[in-house]
């Protein structure tokens, strides 16, 4: 950042006019930005009958956390929350591993097709996703229909699943393969060298270091996969099976006047991800990064 | 010493043992088999049946139909230009406010302004959020009920229109998008600032250089590759805008957008292969970016 | 294609279920049919969808469930589900693993889907429940194609023009008394001069607005006209159709400036908090008027919309029927028309009625003498016409309803002057729809 430079005392002042200005600006900026979530958090917090009698701009009669007790009892969240952690997690791992075995074989072994390995799986994901909508549903049963049984991948977690899997493993492959060319060559040598074998090379010398990537990317993958809300509208029809961003369309409309507790449970249906950022905010950047520039 | 790593060395080009051949494949097959068959061909199957009639449910029901579709969407669809006008004015707006927007707030926060690493934050919480979640939240905010409209002290009865206003909704519905976008840029280029060299910037400050001219003359020639990268992945979200606008509206008639049109025709109650042909023009639409991303990303390895 | 079959002869409908009283028990009991059958369903599961409806639908489908278990040992598994998504997605539910069971829509909703497939042929069931509807519900339930039932009829409400009675003095005039057009315009003018809305839409779903559209034709045009249209033998770009636009174009200073902003619910809302006059809608939004109190339903009236054309009177009625279906995909079909047949049988539309629903059943066994003043006033308003619709979007086909007329109506409330240009369109879609 700016160190000591040598300008005129003049042009500093301006300047630290000039940056106080900025700064109070993107302070104000801020809290404006970030106002209609405020909004929404001070609406889960007053109860229906306060708003009802006196108005959303009444002074506070009451505050309190009935509404997140209600939200939790009457949606059913928890059992929605489970959903989204039983198709979250492992979307991200079947993806990380996934993308980290196709990066380690474009770039630890050569291969003509690699490059095309890598245009097909960055271009995939950059498809727009309503192309496949309807043929991946048909195939779902079609496919259940084959064994026997239709909710083998429609209606089921593990199709649910897998279609995520599907649509992220071509940004994991192609952020893991960036990184996994900064890995020096010579470890790869070495390993050969000392007679490993593919899966040892790849199990044991290289999946550790790959570890900050992977961190970095589970993060950004997690907030992507989780807060995907339209496969499951498509691929689920039982709706107790949904991942809460889809259970809030079914909510959305159940309680349309009841604000209050729409937005507690849109306040606990957010909480995951935003959690997650503050905690790891390190770790999401690392990851966006990793993406978008190279080395 | 050396010698013994030369023969090593020379041992090891040799090919690999079978079962090295055979852990490489399934490491590459299966993944590779898995987006073929979740991706590509669906696509394929799209734009296959993007020249027929169909109704979704019976196979013996497939009608050859040509270009009849796409016929019907050019020429009898005023749906269709809408929604391509409104997916052009969202890239405009992406391109020419958004992402600049972004950009310049990630430069101002980067020249270290006061607690920063607070506002990186607060700027990047909302791409954090569900578009389930966000539609909810800017319903509060903007529906009649909501908090706009109370304070212009209107209930529902005298709520002003903005949901369905189409002089209004544009500005909202592209207000809302980058509310999310700007954070996401922001934060891309960030990263990006980091890596220029400050002791490039001190140079030009020494030499008398504005931070104006700093920006345009040092730091955006050295963003370049993160220039590209970013004007290339508006184009893509542009395009792609969908989860916002279902939330809000469900149908696309009020606020068209291709994306929706495709749902609207390919799913539901009246399913023709309209939708089908609406996703391959999306697809037309998309691929002069998806290339350009490509080229620029993979430029050495083209090489 | 012939949809114009799926419509009933309303007097017989009427007839039916104002006989009311005695009789009926008989013939609805369960598939009195074989033990195996019974034996069948003890202990199986069957699934049923709730669609839409909060907490007086999941309480109404509690009801009836529990009577079902009871009486055949048979466990029902229930969910309610957003009733946009499931019809927006209903083709892909359908043919994926749906559950048994639900609530549905006669018309071209349950025919279509019927006839491809998708639904349970429930012929064998309304033969059950037959002695106990009338000749038009089992008409309107049967595919004219297939001539098949796909559906049980059970429910049906008018659309006509409600209001709350305490509000008589705020509309400025009664709306019992409006006898043609003029009184009608005299009386959104008189309301909308108190402050409140002379005419509420809430356009924003894209379906609502067909109500009026369909009424204002009925009444320009008479019924015959209007399914013509609805059918293709009658083009939108006829200068009867224009028309009705005229008049429909007259209604638009009168609306609440954000009907582009708000659906069903929210005119509803514009009711409940007595912002409006009078309002033209389905009947099905008593139920939430009764959840949120006594008081609020019993304010309840509905009259037919005023006569236009004296050719025509007020012959003709948008009222849509709506009943039970069987997915034939479910995983337990048979238990699944056990279970539909229940619903439409008097002990289970009993049961219904006791948790809070105010619908109209078209069933005869139900007795209408004890029907409250708001239901008895819904007969009357059925009664004074002699040819029902079912509504635009169960009348037309799926693929131009909803993409295309919906739309369009839509297009023609933002910006009335255009209406030439949009119906030369909207025929023009209609001529490119493909043979179905």
């Amino acid at each position: 950042m700016s160190t000591g430079v040598v300008q005129s005392a003049e042009y500093r002042n301006n300047q630290k006019r000039k940056d106080t200005a900025i700064s109070t600006f993107i302070g104000i900026f801020a809290f404006v930005w970030i106002f209609p979530i405020l909004w929404t958090v001070w609406t889960s917090l007053r109860p229906y009958n306060d708003i009802i009698s006196y108005g959303i701009f009444s002074w506070p009669r009451h505050i309190t956390l009935v509404n997140y007790f209600n939200a939790i009892r009457e949606m059913h969240i928890g059992v929605y929350l489970m959903n989204s952690l039983i198709v979250t997690v492992p979307s991200v791992i079947l993806t990380l591993f996934f993308g980290s075995l196709v990066a380690f074989v474009v770039t630890r072994y050569q291969y003509k097709f690699n490059l095309w390995i890598l245009l097909l799986f960055t271009a995939g994901n950059m498809l727009p996703i309503v192309l496949t909508y309807i043929p991946v549903f048909w195939m779902f049963i079609w496919v259940g229909e084959l064994f026997g049984n239709r909710n083998l991948l429609y209606n089921n977690y593990g199709g649910l699943i897998l279609v995520h899997v599907g649509f992220q493993v071509g940004f994991a492959t192609f952020v893991l393969s960036s990184y996994m060319k900064t890995i020096p060559k010579e470890i790869s040598e070495s390993a050969k060298i000392d007679g490993a074998n593919v899966f040892r090379h790849y199990w044991s010398v290289i999946l550790p270091l790959l570890r900050p990537a992977l961190a970095a990317l589970s993060v950004l993958m997690t907030t992507w996969i989780y807060n995907e809300f339209f496969w499951a509208l498509v691929l689920m029809s039982d709706d107790s099976k949904r991942p809460i961003t889809s259970a809030l369309r079914r909510l959305q409309g159940q309680y349309v006047t009841d604000f209050n507790l729409l937005a507690a449970g849109a306040i606990i249906a957010a909480s995951p991800t935003v959690i997650m950022f503050f905690v790891l905010r390190k770790q999401f950047i690392a990851g966006l990064t990793l993406g978008s520039t190279k080395g | 010493m050396t010698t013994a790593a030369t023969v090593h060395k020379k041992r090891s080009r040799r090919s690999l043992s079978k079962t090295d051949r055979f852990t490489l494949a399934t490491f590459i097959g299966i993944p590779t088999l898995l987006q073929v068959i979740l991706l590509w061909v669906p696509a394929v199957v799209t734009i296959i049946l993007s020249f027929t009639y169909w109704n979704g449910v019976r196979l013996k029901d497939i009608h050859w139909a040509g270009i009849q579709n796409y016929k019907n969407i050019f020429f009898n669809n005023p749906l269709f230009y809408q929604a391509l006008k409104n997916n052009g004015i969202w890239l405009l707006f992406f391109i020419l406010i958004a992402t600049p927007l972004g950009i310049l707030l990630a430069y101002q926060i980067d020249r270290g302004i006061k607690g920063h690493a607070f506002y990186e934050s607060i700027y990047y919480l909302p791409v954090v959020l569900s578009l389930a979640v966000i539609g909810i939240i800017w319903n509060f905010m903007l529906q009649p009920g909501g908090f706009v409209q109370g304070l212009m002290g209107r209930d529902i009865g005298n709520a002003i229109s903005i949901w369905g206003n189409p002089k209004i909704n544009t500005w909202v519905i592209l207000g809302i998008a980058s509310w999310r976008h700007i954070g996401y840029i922001m934060l891309l280029y960030l990263s990006g600032l980091k890596s220029v060299d400050p002791a490039l910037k001190e140079a030009a400050a020494i030499d008398g250089a504005t931070d104006w001219q700093i920006f345009r003359k040092i730091i955006l020639p050295t963003m370049q590759p993160v220039n590209i990268i970013i004007v290339v992945i508006t184009l893509i979200e542009s395009l792609r805008a969908f989860d916002l606008v279902y939330i809000i509206y469900g149908s696309p008639t009020i606020f068209p957008l291709l994306n929706l049109l495709v749902f609207q025709n390919f799913a539901g109650q009246g399913i023709s292969m309209k939708g089908a042909a609406y996703a391959v023009i999306l697809l037309v639409l998309c691929i002069v970016p998806i290339i350009t991303y490509l080229r620029i990303s993979f430029k050495e390895d083209l090489k | 294609m012939s949809e114009e079959k799926n419509v009933l002869s309303r007097r017989s409908v009427i007839k039916g279920a104002a006989v009311g009283g005695a009789a009926l028990a008989a013939g609805s009991t369960l598939s009195a049919g074989s033990a195996d059958a019974a034996t069948k369903l003890k202990g199986s599961t069957v699934k049923w969808t709730t669609r839409g409806g909060g907490a007086t639908g999941d309480a109404i489908a509690k009801a009836v469930n529990d009577a079902f278990t009871k009486k055949t040992g048979a466990k029902v598994v229930a969910q309610q589900v957003n009733s946009d998504d499931f019809q927006n997605n209903f083709a892909q539910i359908m043919q994926g693993s749906p559950d048994d069971a639900f609530g549905w829509m006669a018309g071209y909703r349950s025919n279509h889907f019927g006839e491809m497939g998708l639904l349970a042929d429930l012929t064998r069931e309304i033969g059950h429940l037959k002695a106990g509807l009338p000749a038009a519900a089992i008409k309107g339930a049967t595919s004219p194609v297939s001539k098949k039932p796909y559906i049980l009829p059970t429910t049906y409400y008018p659309w006509g023009l409600h209001y709350r009675k305490s509000m008589v003095k705020d509309i400025g005039m009664n709306p019992e008394n409006i006898g043609n057009w003029d009184d009608f315009i005299k009386m959104a003018t008189l309301t909308q001069k108190k402050g409140l809305v002379g005419y509420s839409l809430g356009a924003k779903g894209g379906w609502e607005a067909m109500g009026t559209f369909d009424i204002l034709n009925a009444r320009v045009n008479g019924y015959k006209y209007h399914i013509d249209l609805l059918n293709g033998r009658a083009k939108w770009t006829d200068a009867r159709t224009k028309e009705t636009f005229k008049y429909f174009a007259q209604l638009i200073p009168f609306m609440n400036t954000n009907f582009m902003d708000i659906s069903w619910d929210g005119m509803r809302d514009l009711l409940l908090q007595k912002k409006t006059g009078a309002m033209m809608m389905g009947s099905w939004f008593a139920n939430d008027f009764k959840a949120k109190s006594q008081a609020d339903y019993d304010d309840l009236w509905v009259v037919p919309f005023p006569e236009i054309n004296p050719k025509f009177g007020v012959d003709t009625i948008d009222a849509p029927l709506d009943g039970i279906s069987v997915a034939a995909n479910g995983k337990n079909v048979s238990g699944g028309k056990a279970l539909a047949e229940f619903w439409a049988s008097p002990e289970g539309i009993a049961a219904a009625v006791k948790a809070g629903d105010t619908n109209i059943y078209v069933s005869k066994s139900f007795d209408t003498s004890a029907y409250d003043a708001f239901n008895k006033q819904k007969l009357a308003v059925l009664a004074a016409a002699s040819n029902i619709m079912f509504f635009l979007d169960r009348d037309a086909r799926g693929d131009f309803a909803g993409p295309v007329v919906g739309p369009a109506i839509q297009s023609f409330l933002q910006k009335p002057a255009d209406i030439n240009k949009i119906l030369e369109n909207v025929q023009a879609q209609w001529d490119a729809l493909p043979k179905q």
